[in-house]
């Protein structure tokens, strides 16, 4: 039984991503590898029979956290020299998985970010804002309407330009997500 | 006159595509319209740029005056075409194109205002000379209907003052009638048009729908372009029409050819528009019906026999181009018959049948035409109307139209979404309709109780 390569998963994940389905098991007979879209996360895991026998073909650590539809396609078109790639996919994959929210315009408009001209604008790469904190006026025939930010964080991104129109659903920018329990173990209440 | 280079299409399916086919013929950029439900469609696929307007329901993409003002400033187009239905009847939004210089291809704000109150638009035809039906003024309530009902004579039609189209119209043959369709004709005027008043008419039997075609320019210049004989209708929606006439006499034509132009002169109006009438059959008596201030969709059937572009006139007279015949090159060759293919279930009372189209074989052929935005594979979305193509037909004469058309419906493949293409091949070879002997109810009347029993012929 010859084992499974790296190129053999991205195969399979290709196969996945092309698929309509959500979720994918191969299991050979030393190998079980499961595999889900939609940042639900991929595990490799060694069928329990086949105890570490020979070397595995591939490293046991989670090669994907965090997969996303994105990903899926981008190692798509990395294509036949998709082993190469594995590797720093999975630094992307980290860069991505940071958290980053659109805002998204919730009418065509005329795109602006001060509340009126002259003044300064909402917020500047690196603002910290609240859910209900304004970021730009989408105006429509001089009705103007507040966008919010919907989302509590900090503006990594500007993705309009003042005084351009926006689609429907265009992003308008981009927010790091602040959690606030990050990193902080439960203190015991108990 | 204005150039235009890029025009915003402000509308869907296969007037979107037809709008963006006479764009492309003129040299004219065009940016789409586009709902969140719409932005795969073929006109997204055809126009130069698409810009999404808003979700798929109308009343947040379609219907938004703003937001298509916005599109069409944001995306640089210089001109809105708004096909038919959504926006185009509606004034406010040429009266915002020209708030933002925006050239609506179209007629004034003014003259859809004139001709939308339908009350008006009949007092203007009365003081023209042109004959309307008898009917009553403004009804404000049951109270006045049933004595003006007596005084026209049972039955009589309930008409929404503020719109065509069927809607809140409702037929009432004795006073009991009346008292149940009143609620109902008034609630469904207001849900149409926002507007519940309604009027009274004498109910005509046995009528057909015959409209003239108009075109205007800025320089007070009309012409007319013969008729359509739209008397083949399923609960006042039309499914089959042609041109021309095949009951009308030359005398009757030009009689009827004249009336709409005074009218089209009196508001001196602008682009195109068709004037409705009703012919009476058994007296040969026409009547003005109502104004329409657009293209319609049956159009077609008129560029067939007059072999002029009336999507690329409306563009260039909206720029300001004089019309670019007069009426004396108006000449009408050979009859044109249009079919409309919805998604509807005719098995099924018409139900509408949205879904994924897993084939679309439109038929070819000479004198065949299909205007349509569907292909293999395209998803019919439930937010819109049904009408999934028009397929148009053109020979010498009658027959050779109906062979044609009988040919091309016989040829059309369209699987995965149930359509009106059996209902049509099941009509083509009616003798009524072969004899030309049909009226606005005859489909209702007779066409469907026949295709009860014998329409699972035609299936395939």
């Amino acid at each position: 039984m010859t084992s499974i390569t790296q190129e053999d998963v991205l195969l399979i994940l290709r196969l996945l991503d092309e698929s309509a389905f959500d979720e994918l098991h191969v299991e050979t007979e030393d190998l079980k590898l499961s595999a889900r879209k939609h940042g639900k996360g991929i595990g490799l895991e060694e069928a329990s029979l086949a105890e570490s026998k020979s070397e595995p073909a591939i490293t046991r650590e989670p090669i994907l956290t965090e997969v996303q539809d994105q990903s899926l396609s981008a190692m798509k078109s990395a294509g036949s020299n998709a082993e190469a790639q594995l590797p720093k996919q999975t630094g992307e994959q980290s860069a991505a998985s940071q958290g980053l929210v659109p805002i998204k315009a919730p009418m065509l408009g005329t795109f602006y970010r001060t509340p009126k001209p002259g003044a300064p604008p909402y917020v500047d790469v690196g603002s910290l804002v609240n859910e209900d904190d304004p970021v730009c006026i989408i105006e429509v025939m001089k009705l103007f309407n507040t966008v919010k930010a919907g989302v509590r964080g900090r503006i990594a991104q500007i993705c309009a330009e003042q005084g351009q129109m926006v689609e429907f659903q265009q992003t308008l920018f981009l927010i790091e997500k602040i959690h606030e329990e990050k990193d902080q173990p439960k203190a015991s209440c108990a | 006159m204005k150039r235009i280079s890029c025009l915003l299409v402000a509308n869907r399916g296969e007037i979107a595509v037809r709008i963006i086919r006479a764009c492309q013929d003129l040299g004219i950029k065009t940016v789409l319209a586009a709902s969140e439900a719409d932005r795969e469609s073929l006109p997204a696929k055809m126009a130069d740029r698409v810009v999404c307007i808003g979700p798929a329901s109308p009343t947040e993409s379609y219907l938004k005056v703003g937001t298509l003002i916005m599109a069409a400033v944001g995306s640089g187009a210089e001109a809105v075409h708004p096909g038919y239905g959504f926006l185009a009847e509606q004034p406010e939004l040429p009266e915002a194109c020209a708030r933002y210089s925006l050239i609506f291809v179209g007629p004034k704000a003014e003259q859809i205002r004139q001709m939308g109150d339908k009350i008006l638009a009949r007092q203007m035809a009365k003081d023209l000379g042109i004959p309307i039906i008898s009917g009553s003024g403004l009804i404000q309530d049951l109270g006045q209907a049933i004595p003006a009902a007596e005084k026209l004579g049972y039955p009589v039609l309930l008409k929404a003052a503020a719109g065509g189209g069927g809607r809140g119209m409702k037929i009432a043959r004795q006073p009991k009638d009346l008292e149940i369709i009143f609620t109902e004709a008034s609630a469904e005027a207001y849900a149409a048009f926002g507007d519940s008043r309604l009027y009274l008419e004498r109910f005509i039997p046995r009528a057909r729908h015959i409209e003239i075609q108009i075109m205007g320019d800025q320089h007070g210049k009309i012409v007319q372009l013969g008729e359509r004989d739209c008397s083949l209708q399923r609960r006042y929606q039309k499914m089959v029409e042609e041109a021309p006439s095949p009951v009308l006499s030359s005398d009757l034509r030009a009689a009827m050819g004249e009336a709409a132009l005074a009218l089209a002169h009196q508001i001196q109006y602008e682009n195109a528009g068709t004037i409705e009438f009703l012919l009476d059959q058994d007296g040969m008596k026409f009547y003005f019906l109502e104004m329409n201030t657009r293209i319609q969709v049956e159009h077609p059937v008129t560029e067939m026999i007059t072999g002029r572009d009336l999507v690329k006139e409306q563009i260039l007279i909206a720029g300001g181009r004089p019309l670019s015949f007069s009426q004396e090159d108006v000449k009408l060759k050979g009859h044109s018959i249009e079919c409309r293919i919805n998604a509807e279930s005719p098995q099924q009372g018409f139900r509408p049948c949205p879904g994924r189209m897993d084939l679309w074989k439109a038929p070819r052929g000479d004198g065949i035409r299909v205007d349509s935005h569907c292909y293999t594979g395209y998803f019919v979305p439930p937010h819109y109307d049904s009408l999934l193509a028009k397929v148009i037909a053109w020979g010498r004469n009658r027959l050779e139209a109906i062979v044609r058309i009988q040919k091309a419906l016989g040829d059309f493949g369209v699987t995965g979404v149930e359509t009106t293409i059996p209902f049509h091949r099941f009509l083509l070879r009616n003798p009524d309709f072969l004899q030309g002997a049909v009226h606005t109810r005859w489909i209702e009347d007779v066409l469907l109780k026949e295709f009860e029993q014998h329409g699972r012929d035609y299936l395939c």
